[in-house]
């Protein structure tokens, strides 16, 4: 790991991006972060998971890595950020694989035609984690039919094969390990306020900071099982910001008076509220559904689930040479069945670890010495 | 933020609220890059081993019997804590930023085995009666709802704070952390080291002697082999910072935090710890130590200190994306300082069925 790696933010603005609704005022712009090498390099841009921005403590480590290793660092968010469904989205409704992955697409290549001219990129690799994997292989695949960006090499980290199957188990997984009713996140809150609480009492410090929060998550989270329902807790609190948007923008009035949008300054209160007990299965049936439904001829729920597999790059996956995943035998986002299409169809070129869950050994050094020889072209299999 | 000139930077901000509401037009040029601190991976490597290291001593403290009523001289969850001088208002948003990442940020695997040791032993507990209260329940918890009926302007206030921030505090910030950062330090220790005066009348006020010594040592301390606070040589000997004020003196005596408060430039807040800040300001400003306070140079003294301290919290307005963030950061804040009065008193803030901090 180098000691010191440079880093600069950018805001860009695109030019398809929809009129910003008023209560988005502040995702006007698609904040991206760059890290510079100071001699010509390989670009490697790096996209985030599920709702998350692009300078997450994943993308942080995994951009000391990269860049250690010689290559420019372009980290963005995913397109299910808030930030990019208002900024980067030629819809507003976030979650498809061809939508998102075209989006992000022009916007990868408004961002590289604005970097310093100083910067000297000989290639370009695209890598993610979680959703962002998917996404940076059908990155890949979109540009190979326009060759804009010539992107080499791809890395999926523990991405998932069927989107919503993936989803579906994390809402069955809130409602196992939560609950489903309106009650259930409430009680958590409770539960988990009183937790922490007495946790503080017992610490003798003057002030909650950050540190003893670190601290109690561990305290809390101690079986797999918590940790399980935290993971689900996280998307189910990403869901709320890409719900709220997708029904804005598609006008849909699940949650948004499409006569009467908030306005900036209105309280968000009861939406909130509203919408953290809607579970995934509710976005696709009443907002991204009737949506795509719409907007893509001869279309049907079914269809539109397929079309979120990552089947519909499968003959790139299993013919080209520079689609490489990692993965791990444990990883809650996947079933056997879809595990043993990913190994089927990429053979040689995915490392399926036995253990690290979902991301839980990213950053490991096992994890990033097979990333950079995926990268680079060096990767010759797992090792016995 | 501890109170040093606030009036001077509020005589500041006047000036610059305007230019930042001009300067909000930078928003619509098409690309602007900013040049952040240099990230430092192999030491974010040994925060995350020191940050698990404490992980695990609070499991084994959560399993140990009895933890959370622990006795005075109980064990502490861990004795590394920082105990920074964060600020208030944004310091706490910070604080709060932090729960939603380490949400977010979750993993499929149980990380760090247990059973790494607890670092130097607890500072000085048993000044609180909530080491002997029966321990919180679920039921005990406060609403999820917040008291807010100020929220129309409170809205208004946080809006003007995230504009102010990126077009003025921000680049301010920014430009000062260019600066060696010995330098820096010093200056950090300088108004740290001055706000243990308040500190000192406070803890006295809340009748917990032990830490209003230990705020005195530090001063003396610091003051003198320190020199002048530019040093820190407390913290070496092991005696923690442990900054207090009027809020937490408010709260000690019974007040209720009361409703939600978003202070202009400062951020979130409550209604007492508002009163708090006034009264913290004060108490300096009476007291003008050095002449610090009230002659020529409390002006620009003040907004050195705030730059300083908004170059020290982690926090972006609007780093969410999201529209509840006005909504999230107002729950975690109040619950943060509800939780903080809990260990004060040991028993619960809110009345059951009350929106919390009422």
């Amino acid at each position: 790991m180098p000691s010191r790696v440079p880093l600069s933010e950018m805001d860009i603005n695109l030019p398809w991006k929809h009129r910003v609704p008023a209560v988005f005022w502040f995702d006007r712009r698609l904040r991206v972060w760059f890290s510079a090498q100071d001699k010509p390099a390989p670009l490697a841009i790096l996209i985030a998971g599920t709702g998350s921005d692009g300078n997450t403590g994943k993308l942080s480590t995994l951009r000391g890595a990269l860049y250690g290793a010689g290559y420019h660092v372009l980290t963005m968010p995913s397109p299910t950020f808030p930030g990019f469904i208002v900024a980067a989205s030629s819809t507003g409704v976030a979650g498809d694989l061809n939508q998102d992955g075209s989006d992000l697409y022009a916007a990868m290549r408004e961002i590289i035609a604005h970097l310093p001219h100083k910067i000297q990129i000989t290639d370009i690799d695209v890598l993610g984690y979680s959703l962002g994997g998917a996404n940076a292989a059908v990155v890949k695949s979109i540009d190979a039919k326009q060759g804009k960006l010539k992107i080499h090499r791809v890395v999926m980290i523990n991405p998932p094969v069927s989107l919503f199957s993936s989803i579906g188990r994390l809402d069955k997984l809130f409602a196992q390990s939560i609950g489903g009713d309106d009650q259930a996140i409430e009680r958590l809150y409770r539960r988990l306020y009183a937790q922490l609480a007495n946790l503080y009492r017992a610490s003798d410090r003057q002030q909650l900071d950050e540190d003893f929060l670190l601290g109690s998550a561990a305290a809390i989270l101690k079986t797999d099982a918590e940790y399980s329902a935290a993971i689900a807790l996280s998307f189910r609190i990403d869901l709320i910001n890409v719900f709220f948007a997708g029904d804005l923008y598609a006008g849909t009035g699940v949650v948004v008076d499409p006569k009467h949008p908030p306005k900036v300054g209105d309280s968000l209160d009861e939406t909130e509220r509203v919408l953290r007990s809607k579970p995934f299965s509710e976005y696709f049936g009443k907002v991204f559904a009737p949506y795509y439904l719409k907007h893509r001829p001869n279309s049907t729920a079914d269809s539109l689930i397929a079309d979120n597999r990552l089947d519909i790059i499968g003959d790139s996956l299993r013919n080209d040479p520079d689609y490489y995943a990692q993965t791990n035998s444990d990883d809650l986002i996947l079933d056997a069945q879809e595990l043993a299409w990913l190994r089927s169809t990429l053979g040689r070129k995915i490392a399926v670890y036995d253990h690290g869950g979902h991301l839980g050994n990213l950053g490991d050094r096992q994890q990033v010495k097979d990333m950079l020889d995926m990268l680079a072209g060096r990767w010759t299999g797992a090792a016995p | 933020m501890k109170a040093v000139g606030i009036v001077g930077v509020m005589k500041a901000s006047t000036g610059l609220g305007m230019t930042a509401v001009l300067l909000g037009g930078c928003a619509f040029q098409n690309v602007s890059i900013r040049t952040l601190p240099a990230e430092d991976p192999a030491a974010q490597v040994a925060a995350a081993a020191a940050s698990a290291a404490s992980l695990s001593a609070a499991a084994a403290n959560e399993n140990a019997p009895g933890a959370a009523g622990a006795g005075p001289n109980g064990p502490g969850v861990a004795g590394t804590g920082t105990g920074g001088t964060a600020a208030a208002g944004i310091g706490a948003g910070g604080a709060a930023g932090g729960t939603a990442t380490a949400g977010i940020e979750a993993s499929g695997t149980v990380g760090g085995t247990a059973a790494g040791g607890i670092g130097a032993g607890g500072t000085t507990a048993g000044d609180d009666a909530a080491a002997q209260a029966p321990p919180l329940t679920a039921a005990d918890a406060p609403s999820m709802h917040t008291y807010d009926p100020w929220e129309r302007i409170n809205r208004f206030n946080y809006r003007f704070n995230a504009r102010f921030d990126e077009a003025i505090f921000l680049p301010v910030a920014d430009t000062y952390r260019r600066i060696p950062s010995p330098l820096r330090a010093g200056v950090h220790n300088f108004f740290g080291n001055l706000s243990e005066i308040d500190s000192v009348i406070n803890y006295v006020l809340q009748w917990r002697l032990r830490l209003g010594v230990r705020s005195l040592g530090r001063f003396v301390i610091n003051s003198t082999i320190g020199i002048g606070g530019l040093f820190d040589p407390a913290t070496k000997l092991k005696i923690k910072a442990a900054p207090t004020g009027l809020g937490t003196t408010l709260a000690k005596w019974g007040m209720h935090p009361g409703p939600y408060l978003v202070i202009p430039l400062l951020g979130p807040s409550t209604f007492r710890d508002g009163l708090g800040y006034l009264g913290d300001y004060g108490a300096e400003y009476g007291i003008n130590i050095a002449h610090l306070y009230r002659g020529d140079v409390s002006w620009g003294l003040g907004t050195v200190n705030a730059v300083d301290q908004r170059a020290h919290i982690d926090f972006r307005y609007y780093a969410s994306g999201s529209p509840f963030e006005y909504e999230n950061i107002r729950f975690l804040y109040v619950r943060k300082r509800l939780i903080e009065d809990d260990a004060l008193h040991g028993k619960p803030e809110t009345p059951p069925g009350e929106p919390a901090g009422k």
